[in-house]
């Protein structure tokens, strides 16, 4: 079953697929920080694996009624990694390509609500939807930030 | 400085020349390079490494007189100083035991390539030098390594001696060995290192290539060598020089090595009583 | 009528340092800035009111005595002033140039708030110029041998700055430098006309009478690891710098003609292609130079393509206020006519049909809404798309340290950006023996932080050598 013909007609089933996909993230990093060479950079990528576990235990909250559910407030867009090539996965990878990485990573989770939210006419979905949207947009801008205040420092 | 020990042209346009700098001699492994200057004015160019002596402290470089750095070069007597020979540079060959390893060089890559059969052999791999050129009276060192390998196949433009054709006779090649070969190492021209990228394709044997970029400092700095190989940028003078032939994208190489054959021809053109006229001219000024 | 002159209590008149005109310095490498005339430069020096509690020196990375050597010159005692200055700076004809004073010991001069700060920077710059003008200079006196050998592994600032600082403590200095020319950044980077070769040369020469061996071609990490190195010396500082260039990873970024800042630099002012074919490193006339970064590599390669004779251009992606540059070169860079595009971010290159960069696709940027910290940042401005037709593109951007030492010298712990991890206070890396200053540790900053990180070290190396020795 492919992405676009899930269908989530829940709230339930709308948090366990985003908690899903905070694992595979995890699951992601985790694998890189195997294939560096670097061991720094090794430290980075299970770094990375943290973070996105830290998400999924969010959503965990949220799904238990134990948190307030996420914001709609729409955050900062960068765009910083719109307009960077891909970065092609290997065993060279250096700080600056990981955060390029994460950061197209979190933009194409952003992009994936946005569409799934598009898809439903259920109020309270969409706006789920796009809550999860924005916090994937949280997520790409601290690594947005971090590339612009380090590798942008100059431009 | 570094001392120039020997110099001679061993065939048509190649040169041989082995130079003093006992540093480099002590730490060079097959496959690294050196970056020469052969004048204060001079360009910075890399050489691979084609021979070297720790006890003697000296390294011996083939090259190509192609331009203006290579011309001096190729004019130097024993005896003179050069100001810079910088190495070993770039990471070694791999040299492991493999089984079947066919080492194909031309020109200049003849002289690279000994060192590494050699050590290849040494390790207990089967050697299979191929080695090409456009004519028989172009080949040379042809006793050192048949002495490192256990078979020399040589290819002819004309036909003068083994194959007749280039590279693209590797198939043929293969099939008349009638044995697997596991591994193919090439140094020379970027020409040639691309034939062969494109005719052992879909070998599937694993082929590296010695990259030969446009370089400065050689160590990392400046980016000028920087070539794509699996969709990633490296440096050929810190990552490399051997790299994945089947990865490496060599139309944005070729094109990339063309950048200064303009300005290239200029230093070779003017000569140097000209130069030490003006030079004269500017000094009766001050 | 008489009239009522006012005695002004303080000059707060800061003497402006005589330039070249841009008409003329445009066209020629030559150094921009002339230099004060001794007159000047001492009544520069008497400005300074010899404040009880200064504040300038607790702002200077190595210390100098600022009132001190002010003082001197006051006097027109141009030889003390010098000795003090000498006292904790090797390289101040360096520093009098291109340290930002104005970020350091300028900063907090009490007469900064009426813009009469005393001009520091340039009374440093004379006395280490009218030194080099008598031809006598003036050597300190060693102490005995201690029997100490120390490796410096590069001889940039922080390299050069330990290896005077240990000559004079007593031990032997051998300096190792990857290229064929000691000096780091302060050759192959900062171009001719902002310093001058001859005066590196100069410091450098300085060193070797002092007893300092200096060798150049060496690549430690290839040539030699540190770790036999150390078979030799009793103590290894490593000063290699940041010289790995950053590229702005978007498309067309192998095109001709697209070049890192250090590459176009290292041709101009290391290879001396300015002088092409004199001199043999080839380097192209362009006619459009675009170079996107904003700080002080990306002025000099913009001044440096202007005088090639180039249009030239500075492609930076916030306004003129966060240039990071110093203001004194910004302000050089427009009087010689650079144009600056602000708000303005490369996309990506384009190139013809024989692999040459001919255009850059570039978008407008605008301040978005503040963040956290209250600072605004940049964002794109959609369909702002712009096309510049530009024959090379300078990306000077930034550098990271070199991995090489990191990746042949076992045991020493290297950061994600790729520094070496060394003790703020002392130098020293997670390697017994081992030390490290400068931009390998700090990521890309300035010639006098490099320099106090090298006192700092040769400081702690020889409080090291000195209690504990070698093995």
């Amino acid at each position: 079953m492919t992405e676009k013909h899930m269908k989530l007609n829940s709230v339930e089933e709308i948090l366990d697929y985003a908690i899903k996909k905070e694992e595979e993230a995890a699951r992601f990093y985790a694998d890189l920080a195997d294939r560096v060479e670097q061991k720094a950079m090794g430290d980075v990528f299970r770094d990375f694996s943290k973070e996105e576990q830290e998400h999924k235990r969010k959503l965990l909250t949220v799904k238990s009624g134990s948190a307030a559910m996420l914001s709609m407030d729409r955050v900062l867009d960068l765009k910083i990694g719109d307009y960077l090539v891909d970065i092609t996965l290997s065993p060279h990878l250096d700080y600056k390509q990981a955060l390029i990485i994460a950061m197209k990573a979190e933009k194409a989770a952003f992009r994936l609500y946005h569409n799934l939210a598009a898809t439903t006419d259920d109020e309270n979905l969409r706006a789920l939807l796009l809550m999860l949207a924005q916090e994937e947009a949280r997520h790409k801008l601290r690594f947005e930030i971090e590339y612009e205040d380090y590798y942008l420092r100059e431009n | 400085m570094f001392r120039v020990i020997a110099n001679q042209m061993i065939v048509p346009n190649v040169h041989l020349i082995t130079l003093r700098a006992p540093a480099v001699a002590r730490e060079a492994k097959p496959g690294q390079f050196v970056i020469l200057r052969a004048e204060e004015e001079g360009e910075r160019i890399p050489l691979s490494l084609s021979d070297w002596d720790a006890a003697s402290g000296t390294v011996t470089v083939v090259f190509l007189n192609i331009g203006s750095t290579t011309s001096r070069l190729a004019s130097l007597q024993a005896g003179v100083d050069i100001p810079t020979v910088v190495g070993p540079l770039g990471n070694a060959t791999d040299i492991e035991k493999y089984g079947t390893v066919m080492c194909i060089c031309g020109c200049y890559g003849i002289g690279s390539i000994y060192r590494i059969a050699k050590a290849l052999k040494e390790v207990g791999n089967r050697v299979i030098t191929i080695m090409e050129a456009r004519s028989s009276y172009l080949f040379y060192w042809e006793e050192r390594l048949s002495s490192v390998c256990d078979e020399v196949i040589q290819i002819t433009r004309d036909g003068t001696r083994g194959y007749r054709g280039h590279v693209h006779k590797l198939p043929d090649i293969l099939k008349d060995l009638d044995e697997p070969v596991d591994r193919i190492i090439v140094n020379g021209c970027t020409f040639l290192l691309k034939r062969v990228a494109d005719v052992t394709r879909s070998s599937g044997i694993k082929t590296m290539v010695s990259l030969n970029p446009i370089m400065i400092d050689g160590t990392g700095m400046c980016g000028v060598c920087r070539v794509t190989v699996g969709s990633t940028t490296r440096f050929a003078c810190v990552h490399g020089p051997d790299f994945d032939a089947h990865e490496v994208d060599w139309e944005e190489l070729l094109q990339r090595r063309k950048t200064y054959m303009a300005e290239e021809v200029v230093p070779l053109r003017t000569s140097r009583c000209e130069e030490r006229h003006f030079q004269m001219q500017e000094q009766s000024r001050e | 009528m008489s009239e009522v002159v006012k005695k002004k209590k303080y000059d707060l008149d800061r003497r402006d340092m005589p330039k070249q005109p841009p008409e003329v310095r445009r066209f020629n490498f030559d150094e921009v800035a002339l230099g004060y005339t001794p007159e000047l430069a001492v009544e520069e020096a008497k400005r300074c009111i010899q404040c009880k509690r200064p504040t300038c020196i607790g702002n200077c990375p190595v210390e100098i005595n600022i009132p001190g050597f002010l003082n001197r010159v006051a006097d027109g005692d141009f030889a003390g002033g010098i000795r003090i200055l000498k006292e904790k700076n090797c390289l101040p004809a360096i520093c009098g140039r291109v340290c930002p004073q104005e970020e350091q010991c300028e900063k907090t001069c009490i007469f900064r708030k009426k813009g009469g700060q005393i001009a520091i920077g340039r009374v440093e710059r004379f006395l280490a110029d009218w030194e080099a003008q008598q031809g006598e200079l003036e050597m300190p006196e060693l102490p005995r041998k201690t029997g100490y050998k120390v490796a410096i592994v590069g001889g940039g600032p922080s390299g050069l700055t330990v290896a005077g600082d240990l000559i004079k403590m007593g031990h032997e200095v051998t300096v190792f430098e990857a290229l064929h020319k000691m000096g780091g950044v302060l050759v192959y980077g900062i171009p001719e006309f902002r310093l001058p070769k001859v005066i590196v040369n100069r410091e450098v020469e300085y060193l070797q009478m002092l007893g300092v061996e200096l060798v150049t071609d060496f690549v430690v990490g290839r040539t030699r690891t540190i770790d036999s190195l150390l078979d030799e010396y009793d103590a290894v500082f490593v000063g290699s710098g940041a010289g790995l260039p950053w590229f702005m990873d978007i498309p067309g970024e192998n095109l001709n003609g697209v070049y890192s800042a250090n590459e176009y630099l290292t041709r101009l002012n290391l290879m001396k292609g300015f002088l092409f074919p004199k001199y043999h490193t080839p380097v192209k006339r362009h006619r459009k130079v675009a170079v996107v970064g904003g700080g002080n590599v990306a002025m000099d390669c913009a001044r440096s393509a202007l005088r090639l004779g180039a249009e030239s251009r500075i492609v930076y992606r916030r306004s003129r206020e966060e240039l990071p540059a110093r203001l004194e070169e910004i302000e050089n860079a427009e009087e010689e006519g650079v144009i600056f595009d602000f708000l303005t971010l490369p996309l990506r290159y384009i190139g013809d049909e024989n692999g040459w960069v001919k255009a850059m696709e570039c978008q407008k940027m605008e301040l978005g809404e503040p963040d956290a910290s209250g600072r605004r940042r940049p964002v794109p401005i959609e369909g702002s798309e712009t096309i510049y037709e530009v024959d090379a593109v300078v990306c000077a951007i930034g550098n990271s340290p070199n991995p090489l030492i990191g990746a042949t010298t076992p045991g020493l712990i290297i950061g994600k950006k790729g520094n070496i991890e060394a003790n703020e206070e002392t130098g020293a890396t997670s390697r017994e023996k081992i030390w490290a200053g400068g931009d390998v540790v700090t990521g890309a900053a300035t010639v006098i932080l490099a320099m106090g990180a090298g006192r700092i070290a040769a400081r702690s190396i020889h409080e090291y050598l000195t209690s504990n020795g070698s093995a």
